[in-house]
């Protein structure tokens, strides 16, 4: 115990001496995970808070452009600024050099298109319900599909935000359309227009969508930017201990201290735990910091407060293994390593390529099946899933087993393969 | 002392690296005995850092056997680490530690009582007059400060065998006069020293007995003045010439 006692100190001073390695393990994951979430829950809201800034220059000489812009204020949506007197050619400058994000022109026959249409396609409503004979049919019974809005956006908009406006410009026309169709249909049948009572049940009419994440076990977790991130670059943080850890290793190998050890009885085994067990708290530690950040700083911040999984156990298990296999594989670089220079690019490369096809930047999901088998190598893709399955899902240990499988396995061949060059060696 | 009760019987002792047919020790027999001052000499590549290695459980033989004599007359290799003290050619501590947190570590790690490292620690760092820089990472010591941390970590835990590959190389006539001196007076107190060394008029002053090695081989074995006797040689570098050659060896 004397002897382990000594050890561990050891590994503390190393580690307290080495600032650039302290700095990558604490600093750097706060970093990431405070940028990241800031992006992503920026961008979040940016498509559901706030406002859309929009050019609107309405050429339309009935009612239904204003009617259309009034929908477009009402939404809450968009920043309107209407100006009538920008032509078409000039209206892609305009957008620039206003900082518009999107701009509509409403041609000038919008309001006698879109009549036009709603008397056509009442009369055909109401010449399939009998009301009208079909000789009594107004003009052309087809209906006009050249009613356009030009739609100009920035480029620099990403697709899918740009989709997203789009959808949502959409819906608004069709609410309008539909409603002056109504109002066509009531005139046809007599009314003055459409009866208050009915006008009452339309405002009603929209039917609510709850949105419902596929948790287990009713869980309250919401997903948002923090409960994908913290667990994610907590994972991509421990795995980075590779240039630390990876590094110690290959120094005390090159420095000598490894042959100093081979002759002090049971010495070698003994510092190779030391690693182990200072390397695991430091893992354990940058998690709880990061757990602590998502929990206590990003509510003040503005941010999704994290929420913690109801199995504290699993998540425990989940953790200690994932350190766990990140200090077997930094071990197994650093046994392997000739240089600490290989041991550090090498590492973090292969850290890097591991987080890039194991999901931690992107959802494997979205990424071509082919990518997502190639992933299935990775150990950051088998924690993240173990991670994803507590924090997202609220999952149970059966939802687990996949993970734990993988990452023993892990361990296992990690160890495997140092020992057995450590052996060759002649260290244990 | 009986300098003829031997503590190290080493016989038919072989060494191959790897897949290669050429041994880097070639049936190597030697009795080393207790309390004697005992060089290791040969030119570069001979084999002394090899036999070195076995001797101290750094490299296993590929052939023969090493048998340490120690009072408790136990063979289990805790035991006889424990007796021994290695000090290599290259700097085996940790740079970012202070040369008192290094000799308090290989102290700890051996199982010695923290106040007995801490007085042992202090007597090493005093005559080898380190004791002014017990504090500062070793990473800002000199080449001679350095070499005098190696030794003291090798002996702070009081080996009754002293292992030493090239203790004095690289540094200034003042820190290996300091070392010589220490290696003497650990030598009255009882410990066996083995050293191996380029330093050829150095190694004449210091041992009492020396084994030639080349090719592997021992190729003389004695006391240096039998040796220089026999083969009607000056001294030690002439002795060494005669039977080595003068071919560059790497």
């Amino acid at each position: 115990m004397k002897k382990l006692r000594v050890s561990l100190l050891k590994e503390i001073l190393l580690l307290l001496s080495d600032k650039v390695g302290l700095l990558l393990m604490f600093a750097m994951p706060l970093l990431l995970v405070f940028i990241i979430t800031i992006v992503q829950d920026s961008a979040f809201k940016l498509v559901n808070e706030h406002k859309i800034q929009m050019l609107i220059v309405n050429k339309d000489k009935g009612k239904l452009g204003d009617t259309l812009i009034a929908k477009f204020v009402q939404s809450g949506n968009f920043e309107v600024e209407i100006d009538n007197a920008i032509n078409k050619t000039a209206i892609k400058r305009e957008t620039l050099k206003r900082d518009k994000q999107i701009s509509i022109l409403i041609p000038k026959d919008f309001s006698k298109r879109v009549d036009q249409n709603a008397e056509k396609i009442s009369s055909l409503m109401l010449t399939e319900f009998g009301v009208l004979d079909s000789t009594e049919m107004l003009g052309n019974v087809s209906v006009s599909k050249n009613n356009k809005l030009d739609f100009y956006f920035d480029p620099i908009l990403q697709e899918n935000f740009r989709l997203s406006i789009l959808s949502g410009v959409n819906t608004i026309l069709m609410g309008m359309e539909n409603r002056r169709m109504l109002q066509q249909l009531f005139a046809d049948m007599g009314y003055d227009g459409i009866p208050i009572k009915i006008q009452k049940e339309l405002s009603n009419q929209n039917v609510s969508i709850n949105s419902i994440p596929a948790s287990i076990g009713g869980s309250e977790m919401v997903p948002n930017s923090s409960q994908h991130n913290v667990p994610a670059w907590s994972l991509f943080a421990m795995f980075f201990m590779v240039i630390s850890l990876g590094g110690n290793v290959v120094r005390e190998r090159l420095s000598g201290s490894f042959i100093r050890l081979q002759t002090i009885p049971k010495a070698f085994l003994l510092t190779i735990w030391s690693k182990v067990i200072v390397f695991l708290t430091v893992a354990l530690t940058q998690l709880a910091v990061l757990v602590c950040v998502g929990i206590f700083v990003f509510p003040h911040i503005g941010l999704p407060q994290l929420t913690i999984p109801t199995n504290i156990l699993a998540l425990i298990v989940i953790s200690v293994l994932s350190a766990y296999a990140a200090i077997s594989y930094s071990l197994l670089i650093g046994v392997y390593a000739k240089t600490q220079e290989q041991a550090g690019g090498f590492g973090a490369i292969s850290i890097i390529i591991f987080a890039a096809i194991g999901g931690i930047w992107v959802p494997s999901f979205i990424m071509p099946e082919y990518m997502q088998n190639i992933g299935l190598i990775s150990p950051l893709h088998w924690c993240i899933e173990g991670y994803y399955t507590l924090f997202l899902k609220n999952g149970t240990w059966n939802e687990l087993t996949g993970t734990l499988i993988y990452l023993i396995l892990f361990i296992l061949v990690c160890q495997l393969f140092t020992f057995i060059k450590l052996k060759k060696q002649n260290y244990i | 002392m009986n300098l003829e009760s031997p503590i190290i019987k080493i016989v038919e002792l072989s060494k191959f690296y790897g897949k290669s047919t050429i041994p880097s020790l070639d049936r190597v027999n030697l009795t080393i005995n207790r309390g004697e001052k005992f060089g290791i000499f040969g030119p570069n590549g001979a084999g002394k850092t090899t036999l070195i290695s076995i001797l101290c459980n750094i490299l296993t033989a590929s052939k023969g056997t090493v048998e340490y004599t120690i009072e408790e007359n136990k063979q289990n290799m805790h035991a006889i680490l424990n007796m021994i003290g290695f000090v290599p050619q290259d700097f085996a501590f940790y740079p970012d530690l202070t040369a008192q947190q290094n000799l308090s570590y290989f102290g700890g790690i051996y199982g010695i009582s923290a106040d007995e490292v801490k007085s042992k620690s202090t007597h090493l760092l005093e005559i080898l007059g380190l004791s002014s820089v017990a504090h500062q990472k070793v990473r800002s010591f000199s080449g001679g400060m350095k070499r005098r941390l190696n030794l003291a970590i090798g002996l702070i835990h009081s080996p009754k065998v002293l292992f030493l590959d090239e203790p004095t190389v690289g540094i200034d006539i003042h820190s290996k006069l300091t070392i010589m001196s220490l290696l003497e007076k650990l030598n009255k107190s009882g410990t066996t020293v083995i050293y191996t060394s380029h330093h050829l008029k150095e190694a004449e002053d210091f041992c009492s007995r020396v084994a030639l090695i080349d090719n592997g081989k021992i190729i003389a074995l004695g006391s240096i003045d039998e040796l220089v006797k026999q083969n009607d040689t000056l001294n030690l570098e002439e002795l060494m010439i005669k039977l080595t050659g003068k071919e560059l060896r790497d």
